[in-house]
């Protein structure tokens, strides 16, 4: 008889019935994209940025295409602390997934505020920590790039985090990615997440002005791949592996292989973004694909592979 | 009674029945739909959208690119693009919808190498669409460019439903070839009751503009809305203005609505990722009524189609 291949895993503790997320700000607050998967079916769920007031966003133009790529500054516009528990989280408890809440803000005490007040919500199973959103101009990447900052953002937050998996999301522009993720696992992060996009800029060569309202957008989709495969790996092998820390991996996934090669990679997990706005369900495709990858090559438990890239060259 | 939208979007295969050049630039794709989505597109209202994948559609040869998107014509196509359409047909159990493009970038250029057969992934349908408030005697249909498409099909929906209410299109281009309607347009005066025959079929009148005056009135299609509302008989309350274009067009729209306190509707564009809610890339920003606050909604999920006073134009 076949045997049927185990794809769950322990992420820092909470059980995924597979390594399969959707990414923060691709996929909203709860079961939007409901009308288009049984969102059940995902390992697990971040929700959009929540930050302490609610924030409107930037004007538009907020996104442009690029090629294999897109941009986005969208400006962290999300309902706010009070008005996402008081609406969204009943949602979120009967999603049966574990979810974890990105959080951000402007200053420490924002993001201690907003991590203090979900800690006692029993719906969510972790937090993730927003230090390295692109597209505002106080807080998000100013914290995360910067070792002594982000080890005591980071400590903060997870004083008052209680029993919630605190996870860190890192900036992939910075000198050396490792010595940010350290920094993170010293100050107390549980996980991390890699990697937020890039800061980049499209301009309009008729007008000589910036596409985006905001000048400069967060890079994401196909185009981020190969680099995110990079720095995930490098933070598996310098710091996570050892530490028993697990990575949660993403940047330009649209396939099974793409996922595939994360986890081989090193991470954990891994989350989808910018293809949910294009295949609302490709989360689905992918667990089926990781499945069949793992049946194909006799691999009974995503355990074997998670990390097994070779060091040497 | 019209509703805004129908709940029943989804990811859906669908068929290429014909693309049809018929004009400079300008082509009609005719889609064929089967099965439940056949259902879904059956009951796409005038002025909701679809989502389109065409990031698999093959380039045209290098000497049929216009000089003009030779450089973007190699770029990748990562995200759907957004369409609405000039009209939808069922033929027993299947749906057939046709929409008008003009070749703009590099997906609408890929778009013109489609033929009959291929098979196209398409979400939908998305947004709301224009709605019929009770007691409307008149419809006042003003369209600029490529605006034009889904107010033909609210054109023909008025006329297979509401036979109470009389329709009269103001259509308006830059210029007569920028008008996607078939045919010799140029040859069309400024006096003709029913200029375009897409819009006669349904028994409404139609006039045309343009920018440079190729075509009917020499002038923007708004100064033909405010002669006729000068010179033709209607009442208030049961008159009702339907706009789609660019935004200035939709702007001068809404201003003539308020100043002689008509319901107008405004179908708004914004450069959208996903189409279904979840980017939060289409902000519109909107009044938030009794209040000068203003906040963004969003294009795809809470328009595209907005009531005039909703609406904060740039």
């Amino acid at each position: 008889m076949k045997q049927e291949v185990d794809i769950s895993v322990e992420f820092a503790g909470i059980r995924l019935a597979n390594p399969v997320l959707t990414a923060s700000g691709t996929c909203g607050y709860a079961d939007e994209l409901g009308d288009f998967m049984d969102v059940k079916c995902l390992g697990g769920f971040i929700t959009k940025s929540i930050t302490l007031a609610p924030r409107k966003g930037h004007p538009t133009p907020r996104i442009v295409e690029t090629d294999s790529g897109m941009l986005n500054a969208i400006g962290l516009a999300n309902v706010g602390l009070d008005k996402f528990i008081e609406e969204k989280l009943p949602a979120i408890g009967q999603m049966s997934i574990p979810v974890f809440v990105n959080v951000a803000g402007e200053t420490f005490e924002e993001y201690v505020a907003v991590a203090e007040r979900l800690a006692s919500e029993k719906a969510i199973a972790g937090l993730e920590l927003n230090i390295s959103c692109p597209n505002v101009q106080r807080g998000g990447i100013y914290f995360g790039t910067d070792p002594a900052l982000v080890t005591e953002i980071t400590s903060a937050v997870k004083k008052v985090a209680g029993e919630k998996v605190l996870m860190v999301k890192l900036p992939p522009a910075v000198t050396d990615i490792s010595a940010i993720a350290r920094a993170a696992v010293e100050g107390g992060a549980n996980a991390l997440s890699l990697i937020n996009t890039f800061t980049a800029m499209v301009i309009d060569i008729e007008t000589r002005r910036p596409v985006l309202a905001n000048r400069t957008g967060g890079l994401s989709g196909p185009a981020i791949k190969p680099i995110a495969v990079y720095l995930a790996n490098k933070v598996y092998r310098e710091v996570a592996r050892d530490r028993g820390i697990p990575i949660l991996g993403m940047g330009g996934i649209r396939t099974a292989s793409d996922a595939i090669e994360f986890i081989i990679a090193g991470a954990s997990a891994v989350a989808i973004g910018t293809a949910s706005f294009v295949e609302p369900a490709c989360a689905i495709k992918i667990i089926e694909g990781i499945k069949k990858y793992c049946a194909r090559h006799s691999i009974s438990n995503i355990k074997e592979l998670v990390g097994s890239l070779p060091d040497v060259k | 009674m019209l509703e805004k939208r129908s709940s029943t979007k989804g990811v859906f295969s669908t068929v290429v029945s014909f693309n049809r050049q018929i004009g400079q630039r300008l082509y009609r794709l005719r889609l064929e739909f089967s099965g439940p989505a056949a259902e879904s597109f059956a009951k796409f209202r005038p002025g909701q959208f679809a989502q389109i994948d065409l990031s698999g559609a093959a380039l045209p040869p290098t000497e049929k690119i216009p000089e003009g998107l030779r450089d973007a014509s190699g770029r990748n196509i990562l995200l759907r693009r957004p369409f609405s359409f000039a009209d939808v047909d069922t033929q027993g159990n299947k749906t057939f919808v046709d929409l008008l493009y003009r070749v703009v970038g590099p997906a609408s250029l890929r778009m013109t190498t489609l033929s009959a057969g291929n098979l196209l992934s398409i979400i939908g349908p998305l947004g709301n669409g224009f709605w019929i408030p009770q007691g409307k005697k008149k419809a006042l249909l003003v369209m600029g460019g490529m605006g034009a498409p889904p107010l033909q099909y609210l054109a023909k929906v008025i006329s297979a439903n509401y036979p109470d209410i009389e329709v009269t299109a103001f259509v308006g281009a830059k210029t007569a070839k920028e008008l996607p309607f078939e045919g010799r347009l140029d040859e069309i005066s400024q006096q003709l009751e029913f200029a375009l025959r897409e819009f006669a079929k349904y028994g409404a009148k139609s006039m045309l503009a343009t920018d440079d005056g190729t075509a009917g009135h020499h002038g923007p299609v708004t100064e033909c809305l405010s002669q006729w509302l000068v010179s033709s008989a209607w009442a208030r309350d049961t008159t009702i203005i339907y706009a789609c274009g660019p935004e200035a067009m939709l702007a001068r729209v809404a201003e003539i609505a308020k100043n002689r306190g008509i319901d107008c509707q405004v179908s708004m564009e914004q450069m959208m990722a996903c189409g279904f809610g979840v980017c939060q890339s289409c902000a519109v920003p909107c009044r938030v009524i009794g209040s000068n606050e203003t906040v963004y909604k969003m294009c795809c999920e809470d328009g595209p189609v907005f009531d005039s006073r909703e609406v904060v134009f740039s």
